[in-house]
């Protein structure tokens, strides 16, 4: 292989992992700009998700197949799914807590990620399990660099769920009313607007994300199991603070940049795949150091 | 005086209860593997192992009565030690088990300053060697002994160059320094030796990284789990070159991680599994009909294991410990399944028992 196939070959893996790392980050980082709490229990959605994408694909197999198409409702059907099992946390954990200190919260999120991923561990009998999906092997040779279609399929729904998302909240009017309540939820209260359904629609738009990434990754990488969303929700949570926690377009670009950050410092000489952990962390505490508030984040006004 | 009665009555009962193990005792022994988690299924099966080598010794009677106390370290060294804590605080008598290295060896030490012999099945990294208080047998080759086959493997095959990956635990980056060590030392090249993230489920950078080195074979040193997933983007990512796996993913389970047509032709180091031993279709049988699926790879060593610490347990003529570990060291095992079972002065199995398995339309079956 040559130097430039090598280096665009890396790049290619950095944005299909980056994909993942992003839709997971905006998950994180919608939730942290509405009620400015870290849903520690993310990563885990993501897992369930791909837990209810292994549970439709088994479902819809019988006339959809294990191909594109059935991967394809397996991923509609989870994101749903899991969409309500994020307000109904949301509901049950959360809601009641919103007045309490924030610390309250955080240790809510951290006991909602251990009944999910305990929960899933009895479920599973916590056994790493087989993603029955079919996608074949087959891909394109673009001058040495080989891209199958699966990696491009990734990457494609990847880009226009966060297209959708963006036009959702900049364009119609509940994103108008979310971006509201993430400036100052008392005030959104008294212009009328619904805080609660709001809060409620965030955590289903979010948890749907990371169900959309969690089917993707169990039909890509072909394994599950209940332990697969504690990494990745917590290098989500990076790519959230790299790019800004709170901003959208933030945690879309944090993702892409760490899931680069990680394929070319496997790549480096000198670095490698054994530190390529420890190059990503120091760019995290690099710009966190030249720019608290992360890359797009925006720093607060302390109001007189 | 009626006091005084009956505490010589309840010591007497006592004396009657010391005294009885003697003739046929009950005896708990625990089994410390990992039945949650991403080793699960191997743990499990080496569990019903212990189960059929116990109702066994108890179906021909005339002795000591065997029952287990399962702890689960869940191949995680700090559960490890709760689960071992938890074990020489439960009233055993021994230990039969140790399938993570890395979540064996700091329950060694717990075992030994509890006194209880233990009799390690399948971890077999050589960190465990001096990490060995005394009480401790292995009998499951060494990763010194697993080298030295995979040694043998590169040189039939004409291996120039050869990339190693591990996943920064103990048995598995100690398999793979003691790989890179023994290839360079053979004239070999390690142009890419990889360190990657238990759980990550991508490895295509790393894949690449591989595929750019120029090595002829990749040898993965760590665990099923995360080996079926490496070996499906090793030839997704269009690798061609040969595979071969230590001996933590030997489990079928990596078939359907893997894709059959991604593992085709892989080579594994394996210990010897049940299906390749002549001595062991009884066993099999037997494991099919209780537990309505195949045995595991370690089942027959762990089998074994079993076997051994009973037949210690009745050469020392009970269960003191320190009897038993003499007994142990001094063991001349015949009736194992894998093989007669003698120890070097280091505790360690004498001989090698690695065979070389290929991975055949989803199966294994026996290479060379």
């Amino acid at each position: 292989m040559t130097l430039t196939a090598i280096l665009a070959q890396q790049l290619v893996n950095g944005l299909v992992l980056g994909s993942f790392y992003a839709l997971v980050a905006l998950g994180y980082t919608m939730v942290f700009g509405v009620v400015k709490l870290l849903n520690f229990a993310h990563g885990d959605l993501y897992m369930v998700g791909a837990f209810g994408g292994f549970l439709a694909l088994s479902l819809v197999s019988g006339f959809a197949g294990v191909g594109w198409l059935g991967v394809a409702l397996a991923i509609l059907l989870s994101m749903i799914a899991v969409g309500f099992l994020g307000v109904v946390i949301e509901r049950i954990a959360y809601a009641p807590m919103l007045k309490a200190p924030r610390l309250s919260i955080l240790i809510t999120a951290l006991a909602v990620s251990l009944v999910l991923q305990n929960g899933v561990l009895t479920l599973s009998n916590g056994q790493v399990m087989a993603f029955s999906s079919k996608l074949g092997f087959a891909g394109i040779d673009v001058f040495g660099l080989f891209i199958n279609y699966k990696q491009i399929a990734l990457a494609g729904t990847a880009a226009v769920l966060m297209l959708g998302l963006e036009f959702f909240i900049s364009r119609t009017q509940y994103g108008r009313a979310m971006r509201a309540v993430s400036v100052d939820k008392d005030m959104s209260e008294l212009m009328g607007i619904d805080v609660n359904r709001v809060i409620a629609l965030t955590f289903f738009i979010g948890s749907a994300l990371a169900a959309a990434a969690g089917t993707m990754a169990g039909a890509y990488y072909g394994s599950i199991w209940y332990f697969m969303g504690f990494l990745i929700g917590l290098k989500a949570f990076t790519a959230a603070v790299i790019g800004g926690i709170g901003s959208i377009p933030g945690a879309m670009l944090g993702g892409l940049t760490l899931g680069l950050l990680e394929s070319f410092g496997t790549q480096i000489p000198g670095i490698g795949s054994e530190w390529k952990d420890v190059f990503s962390f120091s760019v995290l505490i690099l710009v966190l150091v030249l720019k608290p508030t992360g890359l797009l984040g925006k720093s607060e006004q302390e109001r007189m | 005086m009626r006091t005084s009665l009956r505490s010589t009555v309840a010591a007497l009962a006592v004396a009657a209860a010391l005294i009885t193990p003697a003739l046929a005792a009950e005896i708990k022994i625990g089994v410390l593997v990992p039945t949650t988690g991403s080793e699960a299924t191997y743990g499990q099966d080496m569990a019903n192992a212990v189960q059929i080598a116990m109702d066994e010794i108890n179906a021909a009677g005339g002795g000591d009565t065997y029952s287990m106390v399962v702890g689960d370290d869940g191949c995680d060294p700090q559960q490890a030690v709760n689960a071992a804590t938890k074990l020489a605080s439960s009233g055993i008598s021994g230990v039969v088990g140790g399938y993570c290295s890395g979540a064996t060896i700091p329950t060694l030490k717990i075992f030994g300053d509890a006194k209880l012999p233990m009799v390690i099945t399948a971890a077999n990294s050589t960190k465990l060697i001096p990490a060995n208080p005394g009480n401790v047998f292995m009998i499951n080759s060494t990763g010194n002994d697993q080298v030295a086959k995979a040694l043998d493997v590169f040189k039939t095959k004409g291996i120039k160059a050869l990339a190693i990956v591990n996943e920064g635990d103990a048995y598995s980056q100690d398999l793979a320094t003691l790989a890179q060590t023994a290839f360079t030392g053979a004239g070999g090249a390690v142009p890419s030796f990889e360190t990657v993230n238990k759980g990550e489920q991508d490895f295509s950078s790393v894949v690449t990284k591989i595929k750019a080195s120029g090595a002829d074979a990749v040898f993965w040193t760590a665990y099923y789990a995360d080996g079926g997933p490496f070996i499906k983007q090793l030839r997704e990512g269009g690798y061609t070159g040969l595979i071969i796996v230590g001996d933590g993913s030997t489990s079928t389970e990596l078939f359907k991680l893997a894709g059959a047509d991604a593992a085709e032709g892989v080579l594994a180091l394996s210990s010897p599994t049940p299906d390749f031993l002549p001595n062991a279709k009884a066993f099999a049988d037997t494991y099919k009909a209780k537990f309505s699926n195949a045995p595991g790879p370690y089942a027959a060593l762990t089998y074994d294991g079993m076997k051994l610490l009973a037949s210690a347990i009745k050469t020392a003529g009970g269960t003191d410990s320190a009897k038993v570990i003499e007994a142990l060291q001094k063991s001349d095992f015949k009736d194992g399944l894998a093989g007669e079972i003698t120890f070097r002065d280091d505790r360690t199995l004498a001989r090698s028992n690695f065979i070389v398995l290929e991975g055949k339309s989803g199966a294994w079956a026996l290479a060379q």
